[in-house]
């Protein structure tokens, strides 16, 4: 199999296939990076970011230097591209918000613990929404995409002992934030 | 009522259970609409267009350089101003990925 660096360099040459090679490689990480950064309301969005960070990355792969390494070039491409993206589409409403509280609804028994339930996941998914990117992406990344930590590391282009203290203060800081608005963690 | 106590392994559980959403996946045709996207976008310019941006290049060089003359500045200068930044543009750049090819 060939390396990333025999890819990008026939790539660079003008070879299609090597690039389509490095989009089959890279596609399903670079749209789980992108949408753990816009949250699950935006996938199809997600897939425009990832759609739009080949791109950029083709247009710019002559300025590419192969000593650095593809993937970490894609992933820091896929996360601008992402957090440009959720600054300009912050007023927006996620799409599947409401769908998959009327989801949750009806698959737990207890109306009234339906009710806890679903206004307590939706006061912590506000509280995640304030954490900063790195934060949000890697909670995501970890807890919903089920992406190892040292994968969250690689993703975001940090050392494993930095995404572990990313999820750790992610962790303390949902602590507060969720404490402040009166919720018991514990309970359901 | 006094509030209720907190840790991180607390935290842990609440966010297990809150993130079970299903976990999305690209669709099928990603590949193909990026590729087809690639070959629009990589496409050369065609003659009219290649026409067009040299006849504007030449306009602006020649009114830039008109212009600059105009002002004192004496022909040597005028030529190394306009040159100087389209050799670090066009020029350099494709010597140094020509050199990277040519390496092992």
């Amino acid at each position: 199999m060939e390396t990333d660096v025999q890819l990008v360099a026939r790539a660079q040459g003008g070879d299609r296939q090597a690039f389509a090679e490095l989009v089959r490689r890279y596609r399903d990480l670079v749209f789980r990076l992108a949408v753990s950064i816009l949250g699950q309301g935006f996938v199809p969005e997600a897939e425009d970011v990832a759609q739009e960070a080949f791109l950029k990355a083709h247009r710019s792969l002559c300025s590419f230097r192969s000593e650095a390494e593809f993937s970490s070039w894609i992933y820091r491409i896929t996360f601008n591209e992402a957090v440009n993206l959720k600054s300009r589409a912050r007023y927006r409403r996620p799409h599947a918000n409401e769908t998959a509280l009327a989801g949750r609804m009806t698959s737990e028994p207890g109306p009234d613990e339906q009710v806890e339930t679903a206004h307590r996941d939706q006061a912590l998914a506000e509280c995640i929404r304030a954490l900063p990117e790195a934060y949000q992406s890697a909670l995501r990344l970890y807890y919903w995409l089920g992406v190892g930590v040292g994968e969250v590391a690689e993703l975001l282009d940090v050392p494993e002992n930095t995404a572990k203290s990313y999820l750790h203060r992610a962790r303390s800081l949902l602590l507060g934030m969720m404490k402040d608005k009166g919720y018991s963690c514990g309970g359901t | 009522m006094a509030e209720p106590e907190f840790n991180e392994a607390e935290v842990d559980g609440l966010l297990r259970r809150s993130m079970t959403a299903p976990i999305p996946t690209l669709s099928p045709e990603f590949d193909q609409h990026l590729m087809s996207e690639v070959s629009l976008r990589s496409q050369p310019l065609g003659r009219y267009q290649r026409g067009l941006l040299a006849g504007y290049g030449i306009l602006s060089v020649v009114a830039c350089s008109v212009s600059m003359h105009g002002q004192g500045l004496d022909w040597t200068t005028i030529a190394a101003s306009i040159l100087g930044p389209l050799f670090l543009v066009g020029v350099a750049p494709a010597l140094r990925l020509a050199s990277r090819q040519a390496s092992p």
